[in-house]
C-alpha cells in the first residue's frame, strides 16, 4: 500500500476545505477565458453611459437640483447588466455544461461551494466596481461643472472628500457586489442561466416602470421594495428628504434581496439531486 | 482509509420509475470489480448516490466506512469518473485539473503527474471542448487519479475509446488494482471487462442479480466445448467417449465435445486414424454468462417497452 | 408518375414542401419543451397582471364623499381638446362675413408665445364645437386655425404682436359660405391676402361669430433636476383691442354678447365703447395636451415590457439550446441549409410571440381601461384605427424584439449574454427615457437610436407644434413617428439576422 501514501510534496499548505474550495473557485474564475473581458466590459459600459449622461445634462436655471453624483454614476443602470451575466454564469454555466457534477464531487459540502463562489465573485466585482465608479466620477468631475452642475450652483463637488459623494461611491461599489450575489443566488435556485438572467433583469428593470404608473403613493412603496430602485438610493447626494427610502436603508433592501436569493440557492443546492 | 465501497439497501424512485430497489453490494480492495447491467439498471444512479450527488430515499452508501459527503478532501480518498464531458469547454484540460487540484489542497505538480499518467501531455494545453470523446475519458481518468485515491469508481470509462485506448485502459485499471486500490468499473458491455474484472456485480431493475467472481461465473455458465468437423462422426464420437469425453453428433459432419480439451482431442483422433477437417475450442464467454443471468430482466424490459 | 415526381430535382413546389416540413419540425421542437410553452403563457399573463398594478387616479372627492373623475372637452373629430377663451359674439345665420381691425395684442403678466386674439366663427358656444378663426399670436405671427388641430400660417411676412398698433393695424376677415370658411388678412383693409379656406363639416345654419382672446398659462423653468424640470407658472391673460368691426349678414345685426367659453378664468370679459372692443381671455383653443391630465390608451399596455422580458428569454433559449449538447449538428444534419433553419426558427418564434403578445394586449386594454376609469381617469379618445395600431403594433414590436433576441442568440451563442444584450437594448432605454432617469433630451436620443425606438408604435396621441407641453416619452410622446420607430426596430432585427446568417454559415456547427 505504499503507493497510496500521501504525497506530501505535492500538497499545498491549505488544510481546510473552505480554503481549498476558495482557491479552486479562484482558479476557475482565473482560467475561464471570458471573466476578465466580461468584467472589463462591465466597467467600460458603466463609464461610457456616464459620459453620455454627463455630456447631455445641462443646467441653465438659477436653482439646480441635478445631483452630480447620480448623473456621473448613472452608467450603473447599464453596467449592472454585465455584472448580472457574471453572477449568473458563475454557477449557471456549471449547470449548463454539467461541470457542477465535478465540482460537487470535489467538494460535497454544497454550501461551501456556494459560499466560495460568492466570495470570489464579490471580490472580482468589487474590483470592477472600483474601476467603474472611479472612472465615472472622474469623467463627471471633468465635465459636469462646465455644464452648470457643480459647486458654483451650490452642489457638492464630485470629490471623495465630500461625505455624501464618498457614500455614493462606496455604496455604488457595494451595489454592484450585491447585484452579483443576487444573480448568483437566483442562478443557484433556478439552475438555468436563461431563466436566472431574465428573472434578475426583470427584478431590476420592471420595478421602476411599475413605480412610474402605480400612482404616487403606491409608486413610492414599489420603489422602496425594488432591488434597483431602493439600492440606487445610495447614489443620492442631494434632496435626501425626497427619496422614497434612505441611502443605507435602500442598500439594505438590496442586501436583503441578495441574502434571500443566496439562502434560496443554498437550500436548493443542498436539498435537490445534483 | 480502508479501500472499500459498501452499499446496503439503497432505494430511490424518480416519480413512478424505480431507479434503485434495494441495491446492496461491497467492493473490495486489490481487484477490479465490474459493475454490469443493462441500460437503466441503476448503475449510474448508484454511483451518484455513493458520491452524494443524489440522495437515496433509503439505505446507506459508504466509502471506506464513511459517507462521501463527510470526507474533507474527498478526491484524496475516492477518484471518480461519472460524465467525461461534464467540464467547461472553454477551459484547457490542464486548467480543469488545476482547479480540481486546488479544491483538494493539491498543487500543480500533481496535475502534471496525472496528465502524464493519463497520456494527455500533448493535449493538456488545448481547450477541453475540442477533445475527442476518448481524450475526454483520459482527462476524466486524470481527474480521478488526482488525489491518489485508494478507491476508484469509473462509469463507462471505455465509452468512445479506440481499440488502442481500450487495451491501455484495461492494463491501467489492472495496475491500479494491483497497487491495492478498490476499483469499481461500470459497463453495459461485458466484453470490455472480459480479462480485466476479477469480480462482478451484475445488476438489473435497481438491484443486484449476481455478486460473484468472474471465474465462478464462467464455470457456472455452460462449460468449454470443442467442435470437431469430420467425415466419420460416429467413430470419432466413440473414440472420444471412451477417453472420458461427452460427445454428441450435432450435424451431418459435426461433433460437439465437452469434458475434453481441444489439445487432447487432436492426438486421440490422430491415434485412431480418424481424419478431421477442423477442431476448434469454444470458450464460454462472459457475454454468454451475463446474458443467461439477465435474460429475465431484459425480457421484462422488452415487454415493458412493447406495452 | 409518382416515381418521376420523387426523382425530380427540388422545384419551387418541392422547396415549399421541405420548408413547411422544417417549420413543422421547429414548431414540434418548440412545443415539446414545457418551459418554453409556459414562458409564452407567462408573457401573455404578465402583460395583463402588471396592468392591474396601475393605481393612478384622477379627480376630486366632493364634500359628500362622492368622487368625481376627470373629464375632457371633446372636439368635432372626437379627440380631446382645450376650448377656453372669452368671446364677444353674436349669431350669424346663413352665409356672411365678419371683419375687424386689430390694433393691439397684449398679455398679462407677459405675452405668451401662443397667446391669441382675433375673430372667430364657431358652431356654438359649447366647448369643443367646430370653429374657424383668424388671429394674431404672441410670437407666431398671423394664423388661421380651425377645429383645434388645424393651423395655417399666413403666407409671406406677416404682422407681429409687437408691431401692431393703431398706426400699423392688422385687418382680419372671415367669410362663411356654406360649410367652408375663408380667412383673410390685410394691412389696410383694402388689399386682402387669403390665409386659407377650410371646410367645417356639418356647420349649422346659425353660428356664433365674434371677437376673441385667450392665452395659455405661462411657465418659467425655475429649477432643473435629473427627474425633470420644475417650473413656476400660472394663469396668463391676453387682451385684444379691435375696432371697425362689421358683420355682413342677411339678418340685422344684434347686440354683442359676452360669452365665457369653457373655463377662461377669473377677470376675463370684454369692454365695448364707441366701436372699440377690448376682449380679455385666458386659456387656449387647441388640441389636448399631456398637461391636461387625460390618460392615453397605451397606458393599459405598459405591462408589455414585462412580457417582452419573458419573450426574450424564451427566444434566446430557443436558439442557444441548439448550441448545447451539439443539438445543432442534429438539426443541420436534418436540414443542411442553414439559412432555412434560421428562417424556420424565426417563423415559429415570431408567430408564437406575436400570438402571445396579442392575446395579452387584447386582454389588458379593456381591463386596464375599466380599472383606469373606475379610478376616475379620463381615457383620451383615439380612433379605431389608432387603437388597432397601438394594440397590434405592440404585439408586433414584441414579436420583432423576440426575433432580434433570437438572432442575438445565434450571433453570441451565449444564453446569458444574448438575453442581457436584448434586454439592455430594448427594455433599458425605454426605462431610462420614460421614467426620466436621464435628462429629457438624452432620453429622446435613446428612443430614436436604439431598438427601443419601436415603442413609438404605442403613441396614440399626436404632438402639435402650436401647443407648448411636455411632449416627453414619460408622457407617451416619442421622438420618432410610430412607423418610423417601428422601422428602426425592424432595421435592428434585420441587421442582426443578416449577421447571424453570415456567422451561422461561416462557423463550424
Amino acid at each position: 500500500m505504499t503507493a497510496l501514501a500521501p504525497r506530501e510534496a505535492s500538497r499545498a499548505r491549505t488544510a481546510s476545505t473552505a480554503g481549498a474550495t476558495l482557491q479552486a473557485e479562484w482558479t476557475k474564475a482565473r482560467t475561464a477565458p471570458g471573466t476578465f473581458w466580461l468584467l472589463l466590459a462591465g466597467a467600460g459600459l458603466t463609464v461610457a453611459l456616464g459620459l453620455l449622461a454627463d455630456a447631455a445634462t445641462r443646467c441653465q436655471a438659477a436653482a439646480c437640483a441635478i445631483d452630480p453624483a447620480k448623473t456621473a454614476l448613472i452608467g450603473v443602470y447599464l453596467g449592472q447588466a454585465v455584472i448580472v451575466i457574471a453572477g449568473v454564469s458563475a454557477i449557471g454555466g456549471e449547470y449548463g455544461n454539467r461541470m457542477i457534477l465535478t465540482t460537487l464531487t470535489a467538494t460535497p459540502r454544497r454550501s461551501i461551494v456556494l459560499l466560495a463562489k460568492a466570495v470570489i465573485l464579490a471580490g472580482l466585482v468589487a474590483v470592477t466596481g472600483v474601476v467603474a465608479v472611479g472612472g465615472s466620477l472622474l469623467a463627471g468631475r471633468l465635465i459636469l461643472p462646465g455644464h452648470g452642475i457643480g459647486p458654483a450652483r451650490g452642489l457638492p463637488p464630485l470629490s471623495l472628500g465630500d461625505d455624501a459623494v464618498l457614500r455614493a461611491a462606496i455604496g455604488t461599489v457595494l451595489y454592484l457586489v450585491l447585484i452579483a450575489l443576487l444573480s448568483l443566488g437566483t442562478a443557484a435556485t433556478t439552475r438555468d442561466t436563461a431563466t436566472a438572467t431574465g428573472t434578475v433583469l426583470a427584478l431590476l428593470y420592471l420595478f421602476p416602470i411599475i413605480a412610474a404608473v402605480a400612482g404616487a403613493q403606491a409608486g413610492r412603496h414599489v420603489q422602496q421594495v425594488g432591488p434597483m430602485t431602493a439600492g440606487l438610493a445610495i447614489q443620492a447626494t442631494i434632496g435626501l428628504r425626497d427619496l422614497p427610502i434612505g441611502p443605507w436603508a435602500g442598500l439594505g433592501v438590496l442586501a436583503a434581496w441578495a441574502a434571500g436569493a443566496l439562502i434560496a440557492g443554498a437550500a436548493s443546492l443542498r436539498s435537490r439531486d445534483a | 482509509m480502508e479501500a472499500t465501497i459498501e452499499c446496503s439497501g439503497l432505494r430511490k424512485r424518480f416519480g413512478p420509475t424505480v431507479a434503485l430497489d434495494g441495491m446492496s453490494f461491497a467492493v473490495r480492495p486489490g481487484q477490479v470489480t465490474g459493475f454490469i447491467g443493462p441500460n437503466g439498471a441503476g448503475k449510474s444512479t448508484t454511483m451518484r448516490v455513493i458520491l452524494g450527488l443524489d440522495a437515496a430515499q433509503a439505505g446507506t452508501a459508504l466509502v471506506g466506512g464513511q459517507r462521501y459527503a463527510s470526507l474533507r478532501f474527498p478526491l484524496r480518498h475516492v477518484g471518480s469518473l461519472l460524465d467525461a464531458s461534464a467540464l467547461q469547454p472553454s477551459r484547457t484540460g490542464r486548467n480543469h485539473l488545476l482547479w480540481l487540484a486546488h479544491s483538494q489542497g493539491l498543487t500543480s505538480r500533481r496535475v502534471d503527474d496525472v496528465i502524464e499518467r493519463a497520456g494527455l501531455s500533448k493535449a493538456a494545453t488545448r481547450r477541453a471542448g475540442g477533445y475527442s470523446l476518448g481524450m475526454r475519458q483520459r482527462l476524466g481518468i486524470a481527474a480521478a487519479l488526482l488525489g491518489d485515491p485508494s478507491v476508484l469508481m469509473l462509469d463507462e470509462p471505455f465509452n468512445g475509446m479506440d481499440p488502442e485506448g481500450i487495451v491501455w485502459m484495461r492494463g491501467f485499471l489492472k495496475s491500479l488494482a494491483a497497487q491495492g486500490r478498490a476499483v469499481l468499473v461500470s459497463s453495459h458491455l461485458t466484453s470490455e471487462l472480459q480479462d480485466t474484472a476479477e469480480h462482478l456485480v451484475i445488476v438489473g431493475r435497481g438491484k443486484v442479480i449476481a455478486d460473484t467472481s468472474t471465474a465462478d461465473l464462467l464455470a457456472a455458465a455452460s462449460g468449454d466445448r470443442v467442435i470437431v468437423r469430420t467425415s466419420a462422426p460416429a467413430e470419432a464420437a466413440g473414440v472420444l467417449s471412451r477417453a472420458g469425453g461427452n460427445a454428441e453428433v450435432t450435424g451431418p459432419d459435426t461433433l460437439t465435445v465437452t469434458g475434453l480439451a481441444a489439445d487432447r482431442v487432436v492426438p486421440l483422433l490422430t491415434a485412431s486414424a480418424i481424419s478431421f477437417s477442423e477442431v476448434s475450442a469454444q470458450r464460454a464467454t462472459l457475454e454468454q454468462a451475463y446474458l443467461d443471468l439477465t435474460r429475465d430482466v431484459t425480457d421484462y424490459r422488452a415487454q415493458e417497452a412493447a406495452r | 408518375m409518382s416515381t418521376t415526381t420523387r426523382t425530380r430535382p427540388a422545384t419551387a413546389r418541392g422547396l415549399d414542401d421541405s420548408f413547411r416540413a422544417l417549420v413543422r419540425a421547429e414548431w414540434t421542437k418548440f412545443r415539446t419543451v414545457r418551459g418554453w410553452v409556459i414562458g409564452m403563457l407567462i408573457a401573455a399573463l404578465v402583460t395583463v397582471v402588471i396592468v392591474l398594478l396601475d393605481h393612478s387616479s384622477c379627480g376630486i372627492v366632493t364634500p359628500n364623499g362622492a368622487p368625481v373623475g376627470c373629464s375632457a372637452t371633446i372636439g368635432p373629430a372626437g379627440e380631446a381638446v382645450t376650448d377656453d377663451f372669452y368671446f364677444a359674439a353674436q349669431p350669424l345665420t346663413g352665409n356672411g362675413s365678419l371683419t375687424a381691425r386689430l390694433t393691439a395684442l397684449t398679455g398679462q403678466p407677459s405675452l405668451g408665445s401662443w397667446a391669441k386674439g382675433g375673430i372667430i366663427m364657431k358652431a356654438s358656444t359649447r366647448p369643443g364645437s367646430a370653429y374657424a378663426a383668424i388671429m394674431l399670436t404672441g410670437t407666431q405671427g398671423v394664423r388661421m386655425q380651425y377645429d383645434y388641430t388645424g393651423d395655417i400660417a399666413a403666407p409671406g411676412k406677416t404682422a407681429q404682436a409687437g408691431s401692431v398698433s393703431a398706426a400699423t393695424p392688422l385687418w382680419l376677415r372671415l367669410v362663411r359660405s356654406g360649410d367652408s370658411v375663408t380667412g383673410y388678412e390685410s394691412a389696410d383693409g383694402t388689399a386682402w391676402t387669403t390665409v386659407g379656406t377650410v371646410t367645417l363639416a356639418g356647420l349649422p345654419g346659425t353660428i356664433q361669430a365674434g371677437l376673441f382672446a385667450t392665452s395659455p398659462g405661462t411657465s418659467r423653468i425655475t429649477s432643473e433636476s435629473i427627474t425633470g424640470t420644475s417650473s413656476s407658472g400660472g394663469i396668463a391673460y391676453a387682451t385684444a383691442v379691435l375696432d371697425h368691426v362689421s358683420l355682413a349678414s342677411s339678418q340685422p345685426a344684434g347686440p354683442w354678447r359676452g360669452v365665457a367659453v369653457g373655463r377662461p378664468g377669473p377677470g376675463t370679459g370684454f369692454r365695448h365703447s364707441g366701436g372699440r372692443f377690448a376682449v380679455t381671455g385666458s386659456g387656449d383653443i387647441a388640441p389636448g395636451s399631456p398637461n391636461d391630465g387625460g390618460t392615453p390608451v397605451e397606458r393599459t399596455l405598459f405591462g408589455a415590457v414585462a412580457g417582452l422580458i419573458t419573450l426574450i428569454v424564451v427566444a434566446v433559449m430557443f436558439m442557444t439550446a441548439e448550441y448545447r449538447r451539439g443539438l445543432l449538428r442534429v438539426s443541420l444534419a436534418a436540414s443542411p441549409r442553414r439559412g432555412r433553419l434560421l428562417a424556420a426558427k424565426a417563423l415559429v418564434i415570431g408567430s408564437v410571440s406575436f400570438a402571445a403578445a396579442l392575446a395579452g394586449g387584447l386582454a389588458s386594454v379593456p381591463l386596464g381601461e375599466w380599472l383606469l376609469r373606475s379610478n376616475g381617469n379620463f381615457i383620451l379618445p383615439a380612433s379605431g384605427l389608432t387603437q388597432a395600431r397601438v394594440i397590434v403594433g405592440t404585439a408586433a414590436i414584441l414579436a420583432i424584439a423576440a426575433l432580434f433576441a433570437l438572432a442575438l442568440g445565434a450571433i453570441m451563442r451565449s444564453t446569458a449574454g444574448a438575453i442581457t444584450t436584448a434586454i439592455v437594448t430594448t427594455v433599458l432605454p425605454y426605462l431610462l427615457a420614460t421614467t426620466m432617469v436621464l435628462p429629457a433630451g438624452a432620453g429622446d436620443w435613446l428612443l430614436a437610436l436604439t431598438p427601443a425606438a419601436g415603442f413609438a408604435i404605442q403613441q396614440s396621441q399626436t404632438a402639435y407644434p402650436q401647443v407648448i407641453a411636455s411632449y416627453t416619452p414619460g408622457n407617451g410622446y416619442y421622438p420618432l413617428a410610430p412607423w418610423a420607430g417601428f422601422a428602426v426596430l425592424c432595421g435592428y432585427a434585420i441587421a442582426a439576422f443578416a449577421l447571424a446568417l453570415v456567422l451561422l454559415r461561416r462557423r463550424d456547427a
